[in-house]
């Protein structure tokens, strides 16, 4: 498994469709955990009031991230491969919650 | 004393135990309701009795009471041996009744005293235990309905026939209340399960240890050593036991695997048969059907290390004289062979390798034909010449077909050579006509063409011969794969003529399969009926070999002539040809067809699953592998994804153990292609030039499309005039007729790049359009800029195109109906400005409508001049 960052820019127009799109991910999954796994993702306030992400998953390959937003209705403007990840500190945000 | 099989899984739950531990528990259940239970648990040495106790045990916890014994290994055990360590963890009448010598029934007293609360009383290694202590437990077991504990007692199944525990369990075995367990080896499964995690095979692994738990964990724990020390140990322990006679026994059983039969037994060792019965008493052999055999192989391999080499010689020399002549039946060739070469008799090697290995290969177990036929070769170097070029032949078969074409070049080559020692013109021919296949098979085309030209050479001078059909029909598919259409006639009309006279049908359908598909590629697709008649011959012939090649075939000119529908037709009925016949390779030659076609088409998703299964496969085959790398590398590239690069370095490793121009061109165009896109800063002069003036040599068909993305990375060629197709018109700047005859050929990626290179904004906007409907992102960043240059003002800026309409995932179509209704027009005049039908329209209407969640067009204005999809009017 590879770690991949999928940028979906202005995704959503709210909240609550970015919710079942959330959803929808996380079955699909585990459908397949053997090709991908969702590791986190940050919403993006985007400037025109949409919600985007930014998220990191594992995947076998570039196909298996298509493969799965194909099947759970997410958008993908682009993947890119991490090639190292360094971890400064805990997200805040996951902290507090 | 025992040793505890571990069988524990990685994550600590006892593998293919359950049934024995339910059995446990509810024994333990009924005990605490009132009725007793014995449970003699049984198995072979290692089989994990102990760890099945002590895992029972675990899960009991602290909720109950424990008492544990076990017998003494000894030649003259202690007395009571587990009661006294039974007594040390208990206080009173046990205590005092073992320390007086009360003998076995003041100590079955105390126990049952002991036992009067729910107790689980373990009693380990039986088969060690002194005669009191048996008799304790044959009055356990007969009072036990009336003792509310369980009483567990483990012993192992290989007991000599006197055995005392044998009468024991033979008493107690219709008692009410005596239960009797036994514990089988670990499956396969179970042992793959083990090994997970270790670097060994399992299913090896299974095999030497025949599923017994403590040799699979002790291998496991030696870090895979063949035989661990522990376990050498161990066996020889046991064989040590035996008497003289019995140990020879046992050492002709370890070098005769798998198993020695009876009427072997009697000639190879006669003077020492008759401790047949000792040795399957001590549990060192096991008998079945009428053989003697190791339980273990593992063990056998142990014994066999330890027999002297004269021994050994003596018992192979008896073994080959007696399996020469069986009793019935015909003689084991396999065996021969192998007792043959373990006495190191030359002739018997010679008579009987050959001989095993035409067997296996008429089998079908091509890996032991090569086998065979390499232990007759290590016994051949005083053959004649003529001899050894016929084994060499043989194995040369025997390789190809377990799909090891590398190791099949190098016999070949060696039986060539001593057919050419032998001076033996027409063999040496022939076999570098199959020579010449094989090279061809793995690309190394150039020594293919060598080859097959010293074959035609011999021949020509010589009277016609069968020979020269074959080497003509080799010539005529090195020339097809050249590109040379004169060539591929002119020696496949002479294949044909020749195999007709030697009446050799297959070879004549084989040249006429290449005629017609060279003239399939030259004179377009109405040539195909010629190949769908040799598909008509091959069936006829009952060729399935020929009959997929004529399928490939048909396909690969139905690709030549961009009919991919008529291709994606002939591949599904060829592929399962290939999948009802086992046509492993030819199967994957018709996936490298699939997977162009689909890259071709703009059909990425799949193109990208085919190259998975083709890169996934396990058989080798050297041209499938390089297409699967290059399309999926181009796939990731024209999407902009990531994980070019691994796959472009195996493709390169393919390419380059291969001589074939024509794969180096391929791998050249992907390179630049592909670092075009990624914007790298390679150096694609340097690593195209070789592939780039081949393909100009050989006047390749890829010429001009190399030297278009030289082109693209500022590479400037002096190309030759001649030049034909789109990319030469690309390369010319006549970017319109190139996109015209890209759109003609169904190629809409092609017909993009064409377009991308137009400098007036309706092209670039097409460009941008097919950019976005195929997902090609570093493309439509590229037209946007385009452009953006030009001054056009409401492109989305990139570097991602689809962002905005990704809003509410709207096509580039209905994106572009989008815009029109916004503009006030309706559905008809939408239609005649899109040169679409207006159903087509009203369903594009429709369908936008819905995901922008609107219910009127004016709705859907809003929410898209909202969400950013449409300028502000």
């Amino acid at each position: 498994m590879e770690t991949y960052v999928i940028m979906r820019r202005n995704g959503w127009r709210n909240p609550e469709s970015f919710d079942v799109a959330a959803f929808a991910s996380m079955s699909e999954v585990e459908r397949t955990p053997d090709e991908i796994a969702w590791i986190r993702s940050y919403l993006l306030a985007e400037p025109d009031g949409t919600l985007g992400t930014v998220c990191i998953y594992e995947a076998s390959s570039p196909e298996a991230v298509r493969s799965h937003a194909l099947r759970a209705g997410l958008p993908i403007d682009e993947i890119v491969k991490v090639a190292d990840t360094i971890v400064v500190r805990p997200d805040s945000a996951a902290e507090a919650a | 004393m025992s040793t505890a099989a571990r069988t524990a899984s990685p994550a600590g739950h006892l593998l293919e135990r359950e049934d024995a531990l339910a059995a446990l528990h509810g024994a333990y259940a009924e005990a605490r309701a009132g009725t007793g239970r014995l449970i003699l648990l049984g198995g072979e040495a290692g089989i994990g009795k102990t760890a099945v106790v002590r895992t029972f045990n675990a899960a009991l916890e602290s909720r109950s009471r424990v008492l544990e014994g076990a017998c003494d290994p000894l030649f003259a055990p202690r007395p009571l041996a587990p009661f006294a360590d039974i007594a040390a963890q208990t206080n009173g009448s046990l205590r005092e009744a073992v320390e007086a010598a009360a003998g076995a029934h003041g100590v079955f007293e105390a126990i049952r005293d002991e036992l009067v609360s729910p107790t689980v009383l373990i009693l380990e290694d039986l088969h060690w235990a002194d005669e009191a202590t048996l008799d304790v437990l044959r009055m356990l077991g007969r009072r036990i309905g009336a003792i509310p504990s369980v009483v567990v007692g483990s012993y192992r199944e290989e007991l000599e026939k006197a055995h005392p525990l044998r009468v024991v369990l033979g008493e107690l075995a219709t008692v009410t209340g005596v239960e009797r367990i036994h514990l089988d080896p670990l499956t396969a499964g179970a042992v793959a399960v083990l090994a997970g995690g270790f670097d060994v095979d399992a299913s090896e692994l299974y095999r030497t240890t025949g599923g017994n738990p403590l040799y699979v964990r002790e291998i496991l724990d030696s870090g895979g050593a063949a035989i661990p020390e522990t376990i050498r140990a161990a066996v020889l322990t046991r064989i040590a036991t035996l008497g003289r006679e019995a140990q020879a026994l046992v050492e002709a059983v370890s070098l005769a695997p798998p198993q020695l039969e009876g009427w072997l037994l009697e000639r190879v060792c006669s003077e020492v048969v008759d401790r047949v019965d000792e040795c399957l008493d001590a549990g060192v052999l096991t008998s079945t059907g009428g053989s003697v055999s190791f339980r273990h192989e593992i063990a056998r391999m142990a014994v066999e290390e330890t027999v002297s080499p004269a021994r050994r010689l003596d018992v192979h020399r008896k073994m080959v004289d007696a399996l020469a002549a069986p009793p019935s039946g015909r003689p084991d060739l396999a065996r021969l062979a192998h007792h043959a070469e373990a006495a190191m008799d030359r002739e018997a090697v010679l008579r009987y390798a050959p001989a095993a290995a035409r067997e296996a290969s008429a089998a079908g177990a091509f890996r032991e034909a090569a086998a065979q036929y390499a232990r007759a070769l290590r016994f051949a170097a005083s053959e004649s010449p003529l001899e050894r070029a016929e084994l060499l032949e043989g194995q040369a078969d025997a390789y190809y077909l377990t799909d090891d074409q590398l190791a099949a070049i190098d016999s070949l080559q060696e039986a060539i050579a001593f057919r050419r020692q032998a001076c033996d013109e027409p063999g040496d021919a022939r076999l570098l006509g199959r020579l010449v296949r094989h090279l061809a098979c793995r690309g190394l085309l150039i020594e293919a063409e060598e080859a097959g030209a010293q074959a035609a050479a011999m021949l020509e001078s010589r009277p016609k011969s069968h020979e020269l059909a074959e080497v003509s029909n080799a010539m005529a598919l090195i020339c097809a794969y050249r590109d040379d259409a004169d060539g591929a006639f002119a020696w496949g009309a002479k294949a044909v003529e020749l195999a007709t006279l030697f009446d050799d049908p297959a070879t004549a359908i084989d040249a006429a399969i290449t005629v017609a598909t060279v003239k399939t590629f030259r004179d377009g697709l109405e040539a195909s009926s010629e190949l769908e008649h040799t598909l008509a011959l091959a069936r006829r012939h009952g060729r399935p070999d020929l009959v997929a090649r004529a399928l490939d075939d048909l396909a690969l000119g139905a690709m030549a002539n961009d009919a991919h529908e008529i291709a994606a037709r002939w591949l599904e009925v060829g592929l399962a040809h290939c999948d009802e016949h086992e046509l492993d390779l030819w199967r994957l030659a018709m996936l490298s067809l699939r997977v162009r076609s689909e890259l071709d088409q703009g059909l990425w998703t799949d193109a990208a699953a085919t190259a998975a299964t083709i890169i996934a496969e396990t058989r080798d085959s050297p041209e499938p592998g390089l297409q699967a790398r290059l399309v999926l590398a181009l796939v990731r590239a024209r999407r902009g994804d990531p994980d070019t690069g691994p796959l472009l370095v195996d493709a390169t490793a393919i390419a380059r153990a291969a001589t074939d121009p024509g794969w180096g061109a391929a791998l050249a165009c992907a390179v630049a292609e592909v670092a075009w896109l990624e914007r790298r800063a390679d150096d694609i002069r340097e690593a195209t030039d070789a592939a780039f003036s081949e393909a100009v040599d050989t006047s390749s068909w890829r010429t001009a499309e190399l030297g278009y993305w030289r082109r693209r990375h500022g590479v400037v060629d002096a190309l030759p005039a001649d030049l034909q197709g789109p990319w030469a018109l690309q390369l010319s700047g006549d970017w319109r007729s190139a996109a015209a005859t890209w759109q003609a050929k169904g190629r809409p990626y092609e017909t993009a790049i064409a377009l991308s290179e137009a400098d007036e904004e309706p092209a670039l906007r097409q460009a941008l359009d097919l950019a976005r409907e195929l997902g090609a992102r570093p493309l439509a960043a590229i037209v946007s800029r385009r452009l953006r240059e030009l001054g056009v003002r409401d492109v989305p800026r990139g570097p991602r195109p689809s962002t905005r309409e990704n809003a509410a995932q709207l096509t580039a179509r209905e994106l572009e109906v989008l815009a029109l209704v916004a503009d006030g027009l309706r559905n008809a005049d939408i239609a005649k400005r899109l040169f679409l039908s207006r159903k087509t329209v009203d369903h594009h209407v429709s369908s936008m409508l819905r995901k922008l969640d609107a219910k009127t067009r004016g709705e859907a204005v809003a929410s898209a001049r909202r969400l950013g999809m449409l300028e502000d009017p």
